[in-house]
């Protein structure tokens, strides 16, 4: 990819931004000392790219993820989608804002709101968005599910979340993010908590949305090899530093960074055997 | 005489549509210092059998048949006053994410002694120090973090610290249930070399549990693999990952991401997993396998492929075959 | 489409209600008792010497036990026990549901608020909750029942309601602040919802299943502080109650000598917070999908 042409396509980006978190008081010396959960992070992802980001817990992965989908606001720099800085938005330009990022969650038992039905909790960002008109919206859900392999979707309609196993789960979240058919996802750590089987098989359904809707992903994980099966470039943080950023071949093939060499060594394998 | 054998165990569920069979007529036997995988997707049956092990299924399980002999005694018999003197004596346990169990109001050390006297009321303070010492050297705790609280201690630390609690009494017997699924992968490398270490260092026998199959394998020397509650090939590490036979653990296998193998995944059509309410002789996997042609009707049965290598299968031409590929 | 949803769960929650044992029993319970209060309204039409405050049987001037006439007895002016009985039957659920329900609808808005918004907003609302808390209620009414004399009824339900309403709110509280990080209210915000909507859509039915818990506690707690208030000689003395009962039974030295006057409202009293318990403790099941038992939902 040429340097001006990725210029002229970036989708994302992120220009030295800053995250802190006041951490919990101490007792006693009354001090709140911070947590600095992103360190003046750059960052720029084109459109139709997926996009990995990998590093250990508690590196700021998902600080990163909550960021661009404006779960928090940065304490200092500026994240641009399509060029347009998101991080003073409020009220409308908010909500239109929400309709074009979304996100999947990690932990596909706590994301569903185990008192919405399936069909009610795919239905609720058109409702919220107001988007279509009940009959339309019915027909969407029903779509939507089949698309990430519920099908018939007219089966899942009314079953609660706990009557569905895991990957079942993870699918309707995966279904609850592409019904707004938005531009942009996040997806944090989307199949840590599943079987290799299942997981890869969401690694298919995502790419093959990816495919059909022209899709951006931001994938987040710390499992290299999954990162490298998914992305086309990765960016490797630890400690709320970006200390690498490359395509997935090189990253895997040449890493330069230390702790990009430790986090390679340490991926599970199969390599045991003596 | 093993150390640990079981034969034939069967688990069920007692629930509203009936008895779930969880643990469905399995095998094994592990000698002292030896170490066994479990691996298997969730809800196979690896926490039910652990649990069976340690005398702490709920109370709708139901031993539906079988033995469980440890160190030549039926533990499946015990009553729950003879459980007291086994459990965390000689059999321990370590549980996923255990290091929430950790007490968070009283020091680490007082916990693990705590533990130690539970067992040996009598032990001497001189003897107990030393114990406090040898046990957190293992883990690599350092002395000077002894009496930090819980929450002082980073997750990796905290499940050392569980580790060391499981090491207190010496037991003769390790029980691991996904003890690194909570952790990061730093932490979990660190983590899986300290059991190892530590297993090999004590002699102890370990089952080792795990829904990846790749921690399983930089653990454990023998394999058992399960699918919907049987045990469906067990064998060396070695030969488990070199040359799986079974059709479930190709699947297993070659959906497996690691950095080395991505240009032959293949995604499994994996169904839905079969219904353990229906009790059948047949092959559970036939719904996914891709040579279940011959299957219907027909109970599958152990087919040897070493002394230590076997897969439960109807199809033996197919598993001696073998596929050649990891 | 939502409609069908609504009355999907409504079919599926009392289905479930219904074949939980302790549902069943308090429902039969608490059924016997609207009967009881339904028939209030009709024994004074049979002849209006059942009516339970101005009924009184010209024939009789004592206390009597029971007979054919009056079937549990009458009290020491001739009154119908069994007709004070049907009264206070009313009255309890007038009482216990009313405080109960605005204690409750209070608690729950206010602990939402304060879970929801935090900050100083929270801080506030808990401290004056807080300050609420520690007074003590029964005290606290006898001191104004001194000072103002016998309260009308409506006066200690609402009475009851303010002083029982941070219960609930700490409670409702603290779960909004566990559910207020919880992933699928942030994925909601995510895709745009309002803090109402969070809180009204996400939120409230989480908490809701704790509000009738508390919901049902209270009914409990209120019908207990309505009789010891009418007990203790605090009560509205036009309206027959349970505790009223027990006061006159008291009060004309009869404790001990009419044992079929003392015995059913004591009885009553006991049977009907029983069953607001075991109703609680079911309704939790029907809200809560997470303690069905499998196979029940289908
Ligand atoms: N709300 C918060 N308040 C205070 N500190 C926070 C908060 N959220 C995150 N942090 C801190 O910021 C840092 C980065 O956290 P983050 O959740 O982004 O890590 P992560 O890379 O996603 O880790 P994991 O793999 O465990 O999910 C951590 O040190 C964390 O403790
Ligand atoms: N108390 C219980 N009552 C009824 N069924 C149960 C109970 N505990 C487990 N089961 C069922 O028994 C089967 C085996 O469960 P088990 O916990 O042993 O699986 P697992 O292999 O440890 O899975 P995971 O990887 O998810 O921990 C599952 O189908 C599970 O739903
Ligand atoms: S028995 Fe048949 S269906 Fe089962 S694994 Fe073997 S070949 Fe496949
Ligand atoms: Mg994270
Ligand atoms: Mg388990």
């Amino acid at each position: 990819m040429e340097k001006a042409d990725s210029k002229s396509r970036i989708l994302v980006e992120m220009k030295q931004v800053t995250k802190a978190y006041a951490s919990r008081k101490k007792l006693f010396t009354g001090s709140s000392p911070q947590v600095l959960a992103l360190n003046s992070i750059d960052l720029s992802i084109a459109k139709g790219e997926v996009f990995g980001l990998v590093g250990q817990s508690g590196s700021g992965k998902t600080t990163t993820g909550r960021l661009l989908v404006r779960l928090e606001s940065p304490t200092a720099g500026e994240i641009f989608f399509n060029k347009t800085p998101i991080s003073q938005l409020k009220g409308s330009g908010l909500k239109t804002y929400r309709s074009r990022v979304q996100m999947i969650f990690q932990d596909p038992y706590q994301s569903l709101n185990p008192h919405l039905s399936i069909a009610e909790t795919v239905l609720e960002p058109l409702i919220v968005q107001k988007i279509g008109t009940p009959d339309t919206r019915t027909e969407k859900v029903v779509h939507t599910l089949d698309t990430v392999g519920l099908s018939p979707g007219e089966a899942f309609f009314n079953r609660y979340p706990h009557q569905l196993s895991g990957g079942q789960r993870q699918r309707v979240a995966i279904a609850r993010a592409i019904v707004l058919e938005p531009q942009f996802i996040v997806a944090d750590e989307p199949t840590s908590m599943l079987d290799a089987t299942i997981a890869i098989q969401l690694f298919q359904l995502l790419e093959q949305i990816k495919e059909t809707f022209g899709m951006t992903v931001l994938f987040i994980t710390h499992n290299l090899a999954a990162a490298r099966y998914m992305c086309d470039r990765i960016a490797v943080i630890h400690d709320g530093h970006i200390v690498e950023v490359n395509t997935a071949d090189n990253i895997i093939r040449h890493p330069e960074h230390p702790y990009t060499k430790q986090l390679i060594k340490v991926q599970p394998g199969f390599k045991y055997t003596r | 005489m093993s150390l640990l054998s079981v034969d034939h165990l069967s688990i069920g569920y007692q629930t509203k549509k009936g008895m779930l069979k969880a643990v469905d007529n399995i095998r094994f036997d592990l000698e002292k210092g030896q170490s066994l995988g479990f691996v298997g997707e969730s809800g196979c049956g690896k926490t039910t059998i652990g649990m069976a092990l340690m005398g702490l299924l709920p109370e709708n399980a139901v031993i539906l048949g079988g033995h469980i002999r440890f160190q030549g005694e039926d533990l499946a018999s015990l009553t729950e006053t003879q459980w007291q003197t086994v459990r965390g004596a000689k059999i321990a346990m370590i549980f996923q994410a255990a290091m929430n169990a950790l007490n968070p109001v009283m020091p680490v050390n007082e916990q693990i002694k705590e533990a130690i006297i539970t067992h040996q009321p009598d032990i001497s303070k001189t003897d107990l120090a030393d114990r406090m010492k040898e046990l957190f050297d293992l883990v690599d705790i350092p002395a000077r973090r002894m009496k930090d609280y819980p929450h002082e201690y980073s997750g990796g630390m905290k499940q050392r610290a569980i580790i060391a609690m499981a090491l207190a009494c010496d037991p003769a017997l390790i029980i691991a249930d996904e003890p690194t699924t909570a952790l990061d992968v730093i932490v979990q490398d660190q983590i899986l070399r300290e059991i190892k270490k530590v297993q090999e260092a004590t002699r102890t026998g370990l089952v080792f549990i795990s829904h990846d199959i790749a921690v399983v394998a930089s653990v454990c020397e023998r394999i058992c693999v399960m699918y919907a509650g049987q045990i469906v090939e067990t064998g060396t590490r070695k030969e488990v990952f070199k040359s799986p036979r079974h059709p479930y653990t190709r699947t297993l296998l070659n959906s497996y991401l690691s950095l080395d193998n991505l240009n032959d995944i293949r995604v499994p059509d994996m169904k839905e997993s079969p219904d353990q309410m229906i009790d059948t002789d047949e092959c559970r996997f036939a719904g996914s396998c891709a040579y279940a042609k011959g299957c219907a009707g027909r109970s599958p049965d152990w087919i040897d492929i070493s002394p230590t290598h076997k897969a439960f299968c109807c199809n033996p031409d197919m598993i001696r075959r073998g596929h050649g590929k990891s | 489409m939502q409609n069908k949803y609504f009355w999907w769960r409504f079919y599926k929650g009392w289905r479930i209600f219904i074949e939980n044992p302790l549902g069943k029993t308090g429902v039969i319970i608490l059924s016997v008792f609207m009967i009881m209060a339904m028939a209030s309204f009709f024994v004074p039409l049979i002849d209006p010497m059942y009516d339970p405050m101005t009924g009184i049987d010209p024939d009789i001037k004592l206390s009597t036990g029971p007979g054919l006439t009056h079937w549990l007895g009458t009290d020491n002016v001739g009154r119908d026990i069994l007709a004070q009985l049907l009264e206070g039957a009313k009255v309890a659920f007038i009482v216990g549901l009313s405080s109960a329900f605005f204690s409750i609808v209070i608690g729950t808005l206010i602990g939402m608020i304060a879970g929801y918004t935090g900050g100083i907003i929270d801080a506030a609302l808990m401290r004056f909750a807080d300050i609420i808390m520690v007074l003590p209620s029964l005290v606290i009414l006898l001191i104004l029942a001194s000072l103002f004399g016998q309260f009308n009824i409506w006066i200690i339900v609402f009475i009851i309601a303010i002083l029982r309403w941070p219960a609930v709110s700490r409670v409702i509280r603290s779960q909004t602040l566990s559910l207020k990080h919880r992933p699928f209210i942030e994925a909601s915000r995510v895709a745009g919802a309002s803090h109402v909507r969070i809180v009204l859509r996400h939120i409230m039915p989480n908490v809701l299943p704790l509000a009738f818990l508390y919901m049902t506690f209270r009914v409990t707690s209120a019908i207990l502080v309505e009789a010891s208030l009418s007990f203790l000689g605090f009560g509205d003395p036009s309206q027959v109650s349970w505790g009223m009962m027990l006061q006159w039974v008291w009060k004309s030295g009869h404790m001990f000598q009419a044992p079929y006057w003392l015995i059913p409202p004591g009885l009553c009293i006991s049977l009907l917070t029983l069953a607001f318990y075991m109703l609680g403790r079911a309704m939790d099941e029907v809200l809560d999908p997470r303690l069905r038992k499998e196979g029940q939902t289908g």
